[in-house]
């Protein structure tokens, strides 16, 4: 399963291979690092003004479309909505798959078992899953949460399961001769041994769960970013249409960014150590 | 796992089996037992459903065009994502004023694009290949900046000692050294191309497996909506089965190098 | 010892070939600089064989990558058959200490080799056939098709060597080239860098902590030594041109060398 799972440090591969650069100031290194958004702003600004396509409002309007909605509370309203279902959907599948995952990992035989049936499942597209999840339980917020849980289990229990393939022998053993208790044993070594590919695991989930939670909101809702989405579209509210895709854009964003920053903090001890 | 899968162990297949049979055992006992929507097909429906789903042509006309789009979305993303990606990771300038605007793209769900690009282009294949590139770029080109960023100092300095020209170091060094990074990119790549592009189907009225899942279910032909979902994970599988072999053989030297 | 000729050209070194002049290096700038060279002198001959050697963390690397054209010095000149150097030059090739990361894992051991004549615009047939060549001139005939992760610590430096051979530089600048190997690899790869000095008259800077390679090795043993570091001995060796990693180290003189080597590091 190894190939299966995901790097854990793609973030620190920047630090491995780059010095750092001495007496450049804050200001210029800000400047660098922002020219070029605001490059992309600014292009985009001026070409939709001039925009005679109806599909493509100017980004003066999409903005001005997103502050007034932002300020009435329809896209807060639906964005706590939206965002629920995630937080949901993915704690969810955090605890199922890191118990599945930490006894998977433990259970060699069974592993080998069920391995093709649990790539068969993690390769079925999560967005598939939609109609049929939300056919048969309805457009409520359960199956919502449920498709969410499922697409972004498998993440966390294929890098679960990796994780604790990768705990040292020598702390096996050694768990192993001080007789420890199963319950200590999972709780005090090999989930922390195993955390680092876990947040890894979470971190390709919460891509997916944001997918899966706009998904199921263009498929079929009666609230969320997705339904705001959907709902402006088939409005012909063209400027909502965009102003609610970039929203949810910089949710994503906000939402990885954040992660990231939550990740160094929880592994602050692996990052330090240096591990491999 | 694969590699243990290849030797053969006929007890082992047999216990596979067994777990499947299981699977669909509590299937079948979930749907007697009513706790499922009464709709929900049991296990002979479904598989009654595969079968003709198998040798239905609309069947492989779907399959055609779901495959064709996720195909083509893929390699403009692969062709796109390893030029800009090996561009950026070479250029540390370049790769520092970017960053941002990057990690905004990778974590944008493209999916929730879509209504906006259907208003531009339609309901079509067309449409479709656009969201999937979109979406299969982000992964090819963060992973292949990874890899172009990623140069041993030993190799560089032999790079710059024996001054090889810049065209022979970014054909023989840098691209060979950041292939590790691309391929994992082009894999992952791969598999959200099938996942997009039949999520896109799901959602809109372009052809394909997708599309067939959401009519089947509006028609109430639930065994045919799980037949199609189950050929849908096959499809998946098999793609990242593939690609998962094929970069181990390309790929020795990597991982015979790192031991 | 085989390839021993009487009248083997190398050790007639007369030409002065490379010249150092105060050559000083620091990293940082202001309060926070480091200096890790002062005023550094020195003076190679055409097929002279010059060993470098300090202690440890003395900036021995550094030095080396000055000398290599890696790195600009802060101040003083580096030149090569009277032309100042500014960068990396056709009359120097370097051989570095992480010969398995400087070979190219994706290239086969004669790739590896032909991969900076590639560089020269040599034809195809013409880089293959020097490259097999100076495979086989490091001992390595007949291996060109295996890549390097399927050989040993010794025979990837052995490569390594054959591709600055094969570079044809006039000087061949070694970075601690033996440090990553064992003992035994180690005597073999110093014998095969003395009789490819002594046959095909190449000049050689040798950089090293260990003072009997540096005296086993060379014609003139430079120390450098101090913080930040220079010059601090110049030792012409005379064992002649045949060495043995018996009798050489067994010479009085070889002695009376190395107890001099380390009265000056240890005053320092």
């Amino acid at each position: 399963m190894a190939e299966t799972a995901v790097s854990t440090r793609p973030d620190n591969a920047r630090r491995r291979t780059r010095t750092v650069r001495t007496g450049t100031s804050p200001a210029a290194r800000l400047l660098e690092r922002s020219w070029l958004i605001a490059v992309v702003f600014i292009l985009w600004w001026v070409l939709s003004a001039r925009s005679t396509n109806f599909f493509v409002p100017s980004l003066q309007e999409i903005l001005a479309v997103l502050a007034r909605d932002l300020s009435s509370g329809v896209i807060p309203d639906g964005a706590a909505y939206s965002l629920t279902n995630l937080a949901a959907g993915l704690l969810l599948a955090v605890a199922v798959g890191i118990v599945l995952g930490l006894i998977l990992g433990e259970a060699n035989r069974l592993r080998q078992v069920v391995d093709p049936v649990i790539h068969f499942f993690r390769s079925v597209p999560q967005a598939a899953l939609v109609p049929l999840i939300i056919g048969a339980f309805g457009m409520g917020q359960g199956p919502k949460i449920y498709t969410i849980a499922f697409a972004c289990m498998w993440p966390v229990l294929l890098n679960t399961i990796d994780g604790v393939l990768g705990v040292e022998p020598t702390v096996r053993r050694f768990a192993k001769v001080y007789r420890i208790p199963p319950g200590l044993y999972f709780r005090r070594v090999v989930l922390p041994a195993a955390l680092p590919q876990i947040v890894a695991g979470v971190r390709v989930a919460l891509p997916i769960g944001i997918t899966v939670m706009v998904v199921s909101e263009l498929f079929a809702a009666t609230r969320g970013l997705g339904f705001y989405i959907l709902n402006s579209s088939a409005t012909f509210q063209v400027p909502e249409t965009w102003a609610g895709a970039l929203f949810v854009g910089v949710i994503g964003y906000i939402l990885s960014v954040a992660f990231v920053l939550c990740e160094r903090r929880i592994l602050r001890w692996y990052i330090k150590s240096g591990a491999k | 796992m694969s590699n243990q899968a290849r030797t053969v162990d006929p007890g082992l297949a047999l216990q596979r089996l067994l777990a499947v049979a299981v699977l669909l055992a509590v299937w079948q006992v979930v749907v007697f037992s009513g706790v499922l929507p009464s709709m929900t097909p049991g296990v002979v429906e479904i598989a009654a459903a595969i079968g003709s789903t198998i040798t239905s042509a609309v069947f492989w006309a779907s399959l055609g065009k779901t495959m064709l789009a996720a195909l083509s979305g893929w390699l403009i993303a692969v062709a796109a994502g390893t030029g800009l990606g090996l561009l950026v990771g070479s250029l540390p300038r370049l790769d520092r004023s970017s960053s941002i605007l990057i990690d905004f793209g990778r974590s944008f769900p493209v999916l929730a694009l879509m209504p906006v690009v259907i208003m531009m282009l339609g309901s079509n294949t067309r449409m479709e290949i656009v969201v999937v590139a979109l979406s299969c770029l982000w992964p090819v080109l963060v992973q292949t900046i990874y890899g172009a960023r990623r140069q041993e100092a030993a190799v560089v300095d032999t790079v710059r000692t024996f001054r090889i020209p810049k065209l022979l170091w970014f054909r023989r060094v840098l691209l060979p050294g950041a292939m590790p990074f691309i391929a994992t990119g082009i894999r992952i790549s791969a598999s959200i191309s099938i996942l997009v592009a039949v999520g896109v189907e799901v959602l809109s009225q372009a052809p394909g497996i997708g599309r067939q899942i959401t009519l089947a279910q509006q028609a109430q032909h639930w065994d045919k909506a799980f037949a199609y979902l189950f050929f849908a994970g096959l499809v998946g599988w098999g793609i990242a089965l593939l690609l998962q072999t094929a970069e181990a053989r390309l790929l020795k030297w990597n991982r015979q190098a790192n031991g | 010892m085989s390839l021993q000729t009487a009248h083997s050209p190398a050790r007639r070194a007369t030409e002065q070939l490379m010249q150092v002049r105060g050559l000083t290096m620091s990293y940082g700038s202001g309060a926070a600089e480091n200096k890790i060279l002062q005023d550094l002198d020195l003076d190679v001959r055409a097929g002279e064989f010059v060993s470098i050697v300090g202690p440890s963390g003395v900036g021995k690397t550094t030095l080396l990558r000055c000398l290599s054209g890696l790195l600009a010095p802060k101040a003083g000149t580096i030149s090569v058959g009277g032309q100042q150097i500014t960068g990396p030059h056709p009359d120097l090739a370097v051989v570095f200490q992480d010969y398995s990361r400087s070979l190219l894992p994706w290239m086969s051991t004669r790739e590896n080799v032909a991969f900076p004549l590639q560089g020269k615009g040599m034809g195809k047939a013409e880089r293959n056939a020097l490259a097999d060549r100076n495979l086989a001139a490091v001992g390595l005939a007949g291996q060109g098709d295996k890549y390097p992760w399927e050989m040993s610590g010794g025979m990837q430096q052995r490569v390594a060597i054959a591709r600055a051979l094969a570079y044809n530089a006039k000087v061949l600048l070694m970075d601690e080239p033996f440090a990553s190997v064992d003992a035994q690899t180690r005597f073999d790869l110093e014998d095969l860098v003395i009789d490819l000095h002594t046959n095909l008259g190449v000049t050689v800077i040798l950089v090293t902590h260990d003072i009997d390679e540096a005296l086993y090795l060379a014609d003139k043993v430079v120390v450098i030594a101090e913080k930040p570091a220079t010059v601090v001995d110049v030792i012409e060796t005379n064992f002649g041109e045949v060495r043995d990693q018996v009798e050489t180290k067994a010479d009085p003189r070889f002695a009376e060398a190395r107890a001099r080597i380390l009265h000056r590091l240890r005053d320092h």
